[in-house]
């Protein structure tokens, strides 16, 4: 997996990748909240199987662009593509967007900042409400337990089990999710996400709140998560150090302009970036 | 290893005979299983299995000996079996209830609408009440008797559809509302509906094909009368017919906590849960929310379309006097009481609740008035205390907020809601998690650009102070 993100990463500005390798691109989004601009005419790409990293200072307009793409927002206006579907398209002056759950069929699962399980049902449960846009069985199914709907949700605990193993959360399949450790948390809102059948998975600072070594453990993890299942992984993090080890390239946003994009190591050397971002108070996360 | 990421496959499964089959094997299977649980959890087991044969059991004890001797033997009364098959029939509304305010969270005040239009429905479907047409399909009544006259098993499910029906349709336009706007439109529905059956009498209106002189479309207050009583298998079930109907609301009610159940077992009663949990990740996640919480109305509306039915047919006559909003507050109450939730708690607050109102009240009345004649101040009579259900119900309510919010037998959910530590202080680690504001909080546009410092949601007051000085609070 890791030689497909070697190629088409070869050129690392948006616009250099042939659409064709690309999942995500985006052009001139913009997100108006009355007055304030909160995402000012972005344009963005997503090679496959890389890891992109978009940073930038609290408020730079990072969540309201996931939302995005994940069609919680509106955009005010742009366009954005997934994997050939249009998710936002513009119909004379206004964006029209997919919904939400439409966008998670398509293929895309997230994570949330604030951790966001569905709190008083067990981590299968969990696990198996991200499967639900995927499954078949109808409400007469249930009320009936036909054979279709014994068949699928047997399938669907075995997937959800081994989802949880996969993320080393095998013993707590039957834990509330409320009642797991936080870093069970943070990966049990992966599981969930996984569950989806993702194509692009977006983790919303998967970090925040752990201490050095979970943090190295979630590194790992999202690198498994390209290796082993072929995920397009793009992140919101803080963590400076998360972002410099994993990321293919990294945006940079400020005030919802993009205000650099590269590789880790160029973004890091830009002077621009160094007195909007790593210059203030979140440098010292870095 | 990416079979991870897949999606579970879908084989064929056979239809019709394949579900005939599972069933067969399943009903073979079921003396099995069943020594197997008693195994597993003999006393839950043994102390169930007595329950439903004491439910059986029941109308024949309450003739043979509650009745005759219940005043000396017992210290509270035996409901009769009107009462009995009343807490059936608001036992099957509470189940219904609780899928929508239980499983789905959200929160119906018009359910009795439902309730009315099921009766109504079956009161259409075998009255005399359509005296133009004669429309007879298993009756024994002479061919020409006036009016439609169809058997219990039709009008049982149709009432249901009809119920449901509406519930969709109420449902379209409001279930975008979020908490007490939903509320406030769903206890409008409840007004509106039992208003229209009592008003719908002498009705005139033309629309074109449509002549309407002096119709009378519901009975007005007189409501319909009389209807049809059931009869399965040429056994009858109404109200004359002794103790019958009480298994056939028995019968009701089983199918309804089956249904129930498996509703709540399925892809859908996790979809409903996730909703009520979280709305917005529940969406993210790929539920669709609209038709999911559409579903639950319509779903949890049928069932209040069973129990109408039966109502309409058990008593022969149906008016709108039965289906005032407080009804509607009644079965709230009912699944507040028994445990939103969880369907043995609703259950159990629908007979707790009829059998104070419509037995232990008018006992405790008689024994006052006792009482009074005995110690000669003949006032103490004259205290009605079924007057005073409501009076009284409200303090139980009160009484349980203060004591066991959760009620008498509640799901694990709420119990842990209600007692636990907030979640903030039970995650721990998380004290550090961020006070950025909420993800994708729903507040107004508006609000982001008014602020500068995103206020600190009070839950994570014990976490780290935020950057400040960045415009914007929507990351």
């Amino acid at each position: 997996m890791s030689a497909m993100a070697g190629a088409p990463l070869a050129e690392l500005r948006t616009g250099h990748v042939p659409d064709d390798q690309l999942l995500v691109r985006a052009r001139g989004v913009t997100k108006r909240f009355g007055g304030l601009v909160a995402v000012n005419s972005v344009d963005f790409d997503i090679p496959r199987g890389a890891i992109v990293s978009l940073i930038g200072p609290n408020g730079a307009g990072k969540t309201t662009f996931f939302n995005m793409i994940t069609g919680y927002y509106v955009p005010t206006r742009g366009d954005i593509s997934f994997d050939g579907h249009p998710i936002v398209s513009m119909k004379g002056e206004k964006a029209r967007s997919k919904k939400p759950h439409e966008v998670t069929a398509l293929g895309i699962g997230r994570t949330f900042q604030n951790i966001r399980l569905f709190s008083t049902m067990s981590a299968l449960d969990n696990v198996l409400v991200g499967q639900h846009v995927h499954l078949r069985s109808h409400w007469w199914d249930a009320v009936l337990r036909t054979p279709l709907l014994l068949a699928e949700e047997e399938r669907a605990t075995e997937r959800a089990h081994a989802l949880l193993e996969f993320l080393g959360l095998g013993a707590r399949a039957h834990t509330w999710a409320r009642n797991l450790p936080y870093g069970d948390q943070r990966r049990l809102e992966i599981a969930r996400a996984l569950a989806t059948s993702p194509k692009l998975l977006l983790l919303d600072e998967p970090t925040a709140g752990m201490n050095a070594s979970e943090t190295r453990e979630m590194t790992d993890l999202i690198r498994r998560l390209r290796a082993e299942l072929g995920l397009t992984v793009l992140l919101i993090e803080h963590d400076m150090r998360v972002v410099m080890g994993i990321s293919d390239r990294v945006t940079v946003l400020d005030y919802g302009e993009v205000l650099a994009e590269g590789s880790p190591a160029e973004v890091r050397a830009n002077p621009r970036v160094i007195e909007a971002y790593l210059g203030r108070g979140a440098a010292e996360e870095g | 290893m990416s079979s991870l990421i897949t999606p579970v496959e879908h084989g064929r499964t056979g239809g019709l005979p394949a579900w005939l089959a599972h069933l067969a094997s399943s009903a073979a299977n079921w003396p099995t299983a069943y020594r197997a649980r008693l195994q597993e959890r003999p006393r839950r087991t043994v102390l169930l299995s007595a329950l439903v044969v004491l439910v059986f059991a029941y109308p024949l004890l309450n003739r043979a000996v509650l009745q005759p001797f219940s005043r000396n033997v017992f210290p509270l009364p035996a409901p009769d079996d009107t009462t009995v098959v009343f807490m059936l029939i608001f036992a099957t509304m509470a189940i219904g209830l609780n899928i929508v305010i239980g499983f789905a969270g959200l929160l119906d005040l018009g359910y009795v609408a439902f309730y009315a239009l099921g009766a109504y429905s079956a009161a259409y479907l075998a009255s005399p009440h359509w005296s133009g047409v004669s429309i007879l399909l298993f009756s024994d009544l002479p061919a020409g008797f006036p009016g439609i006259h169809l058997p219990f098993f039709i009008i049982f499910w149709a009432a249901a559809l009809v119920a449901a029906l509406f519930g969709a349709l109420l449902g379209a336009p409001t279930l975008r509302l979020r908490g007490d706007y939903l509320a406030i439109v769903t206890l409008g529905f409840g007004e509106i509906v039992p208003v229209f059956f009592k008003n719908l009498v002498n009705v005139h209106f033309s629309f074109g094909p449509i002549q309407l002189v002096n119709a009378n479309l519901t009975g007005g207050p007189l409501g319909i009368n009389p209807i049809d009583a059931p009869e399965l298998f040429g056994i009858k079930f109404g109200v004359i017919h002794g103790f019958n109907a009480v298994y056939l609301a028995l019968a009701v009610v089983a199918m309804s906590i089956v249904i129930a159940r498996n509703l709540e077992r399925s892809r859908m009663g996790r979809a409903w849960m996730a909703i009520r949990e979280d709305e917005t990740a529940a969406e993210m996640m790929g539920v669709n929310t609209v038709r999911t919480k559409l579903l639950a109305f319509g779903l949890g509306a049928s069932f209040a379309g069973f129990a109408g039915a039966m109502q309409a047919s058990y008593q022969g006559a149906t008016t709108s006097d039965f289906f005032m909003f407080a009804t509607s507050i009644l079965v709230v109450i009912m699944i507040i009481l028994g445990g939103i939730g969880n369907i043995w708690g609703v259950i159990l607050g629908a007979i707790t609740v009829q059998y104070v109102d419509k037995t232990l009240l008018g006992w405790v009345g008689n024994r006052l008035k006792d009482t009074g004649v005995a110690i000669g101040s003949p006032q103490l009579g004259e205290i009605n205390p079924s007057q005073f259900s409501f009076l009284l119900l409200g303090l139980a309510l009160v009484l349980m907020m203060r004591f066991r919010p959760e009620g008498l037998l509640p799901s694990r959910q709420r119990a842990a809601e209600l007692h636990a530590a907030p979640p903030d202080q039970a995650l721990g680690s998380a004290a550090v998690m961020e006070i950025e504001e909420e993800v994708i909080e729903e507040a107004e546009p508006e609000d982001v650009d008014a602020t500068t410092d995103p206020p600190p949601e009070p839950g994570a007051a014990s976490g780290p102070p935020d950057t400040p000085g960045r415009p914007g609070g929507v990351t």
